[in-house]
């Protein structure tokens, strides 16, 4: 089954055009002013799903829907902001029964526009469910799939929604049933020319946590620590919305471009504790500084470049094609500002992109990394479609065979 | 697109009202809204102020200029972002000719480009050039370098504030 650009971009503006009219709905409901801030379809391994949640406290409401496309559909609030939301509603409720309801009717009004913005461009009725009232902590919140969805991966369009006075934050999750998805997308293909294969792109998928965990055992290597993997996905977002992949917290790291196919920039990000203190691990003597020096920089260059080489070379191994770097240059700037002057740079030639996002982690101290990538789009698909299927079985079955060495 | 006109909130004395603008997005403000645009790398915050009124307006440009791509969005490119601002600005009742302009961000760093000016520097020149075009001075800027820039352009006096991580607060 193959999708085409055209339709990811329509998808992907859908769910957009659907999060700005929940948002509205919620804005003439309770007069309180938000803002869309970035949405995203990704490419999820199911394990990964919500993810970003941390173990934040959420309440939300849940619908089912049926019909050309089936699944599920979340809208979730941090629990301070459903306070705030329902007495903005409501006025102050002390009861505990009176909140559960206004939460289940302003998610009700939100996401009613939002599932008929799809039946409607669909051209196509969605039955939904009433809502049903959910919370719970982080990722656990979200419904797990269908049940006789068998398949690893998910599609999932997630908007994330910022309240413009205060920095609270909600959460729209679609998590369509992966065959009605991927067979309407399908249907919508209407040139061959940049449809690019559903199951290659999980395959890309499944080979960037390999070298996401390629990257991690790198850093192992060289600091002692022990570092998982944690999440990876791509997305597919409009190239305004790539910086936002990354918070404007100050980050520490490289960049560097990769040439050959697909080209594309790559991005290993620290922020500036995990910085210290993984640089500070690689140290042979101890430190007596709270700033991060040029001794710390240097160690997170090295760092950098060889987490790159790790992660470049699992693409490189799937891709059967060489894919060859630049030397890492350091970064140390607001997050959004280092990847700005990429996405500039694609968005020459592309209106869309997609990314690669990655983090990786450790128990053992304050330490978390997040890669990104940028390919070119259009050399990703062609790199996708040189991609072998029997390769990709073979990769699948053991992938840990290609990024040996 | 949202103007806000100032008629709802324009007897109370709390804090201004705060606009994010997103990359190629802006807004106009006449009753005193802070307008603010964070991580501007290679992109170029562009503020606009017209004293008379007074109103004020931002865009966040991403690349020079909308001849190079296809693309009907015209606040992403610095030619066709600042006209649609200086447009924006007359419907609110602003006139060119009183219009000043404070322009921040357009760094080279991460400009792998092997030849010729990057796309900072070029998103730079073609801001100046337009603006310009259009008579309208540049009276503060903050531009080039090789870090980042967050802005924030306080709507009653035109005053923009640069924020860099490494570098103080600057206002121009």
């Amino acid at each position: 089954m193959k999708v085409d650009i055209q339709s990811l971009e329509t998808f992907n503006q859908l769910a957009r055009e659907g999060a700005e009219q929940a948002t509205a709905s919620m804005t003439q409901m309770t007069g309180i002013e938000a803002d869309v801030d970035v949405t995203k379809m990704s490419l999820v391994d199911r394990a990964d799903l919500g993810e970003e949640l941390g173990d934040g406290e959420f309440v939300g409401v849940q619908f089912d829907y049926e019909g050309e496309l089936a699944g599920e559909t979340v809208l979730l609030f941090g629990r301070d902001c459903s306070e705030s939301l329902v007495a903005a509603l409501l006025g102050d409720v002390g009861d505990e029964a009176m909140a559960k309801s206004g939460v289940k009717e302003i998610g009700n009004i939100m996401m009613s526009g939002f599932i008929d913005g799809w039946a409607d461009y669909l051209g196509t009725s969605i039955d939904h469910s009433p809502p049903t009232y959910i919370e719970g902590t982080g990722s656990a919140v979200l419904p797990n799939g269908a049940a006789d969805d068998d398949g690893d991966h998910v599609f999932v369009f997630k908007s994330r929604i910022e309240w413009v006075d205060e920095s609270v934050e909600f959460y729209i999750y679609m998590l369509p049933e992966y065959d009605p998805l991927t067979s309407l997308m399908a249907d919508h293909v209407d040139t061959e020319d940049d449809a690019i294969p559903v199951d290659k792109l999980e395959v890309f998928n499944e080979m960037t946590r390999s070298g996401t965990e390629k990257a991690a055992e790198n850093v192992t290597m060289m600091t002692g620590i022990e570092t998982a993997a944690e999440v990876s996905q791509i997305s597919f977002v409009p190239i305004t919305d790539v910086p936002k992949q990354v918070s404007n917290e100050t980050y520490v790291g490289t960049v560097v471009e990769f040439t050959g196919l697909p080209s594309g920039y790559l991005m290993v990000l620290f922020d500036e504790v995990s910085a210290k203190n993984i640089a500070e691990a690689m140290m042979p003597i101890d430190v007596d500084s709270d700033e991060l020096t040029d001794k710390h920089e240097s160690a997170i260059e090295e760092l950098g470049n060889i987490m790159t080489s790790g992660f470049v070379d699992g693409w490189a191994n799937v891709l059967q094609s060489s894919v060859d770097h630049t030397p890492p240059r350091l970064v140390h700037d607001m997050g959004q500002a280092i990847i700005d002057p990429l996405a500039a740079q694609v968005g020459r030639q592309q209106e869309h992109a997609f990314i690669v996002d990655s983090t990786m982690r450790t128990n053992d101290l304050e330490f978390e990394a997040e890669i990104h990538a940028l390919p070119n789009e259009q050399e990703l698909r062609e790199a996708l479609d040189e991609l072998l299927v029997d390769r990709a079985d073979e990769t699948e079955a053991d992938p840990e065979q290609i990024f040996q060495g | 697109m949202k103007v806000y006109d100032g008629q709802t909130d324009s007897d109370t004395e709390s804090e201004p009202e705060q606009i994010k603008i997103g990359i190629a997005e802006y807004d106009v403000t006449e009753n005193g809204a802070v307008l603010t645009t964070s991580g501007l790398g290679s992109c170029i915050g562009v503020a606009l102020h017209d004293e008379t009124i007074p109103v004020s307006g931002l865009v966040h440009v991403m690349l020079p200029s909308a001849d190079e791509v296809e693309d009907g969005n015209k606040a992403k490119f610095a030619d066709t972002g600042v006209e649609t601002l200086i447009e924006t600005l007359e419907e609110s009742g602003g006139d060119r000719s009183n219009m000043v302009a404070k322009i921040a961000g357009g760094s080279d760093m991460l400009d792998f480009s092997e030849s010729g000016s990057g796309i900072g520097q070029r998103n730079v020149e073609q801001v100046k050039a337009t603006l310009s075009e259009h008579g309208i001075p540049v009276v503060g800027e903050d531009v080039g370098g090789n870090h980042g820039r967050s802005i924030k352009l306080k709507g009653s006096s035109g005053k923009l504030i640069v924020k860099s991580a490494n570098r103080d607060r600057q206002t121009l």
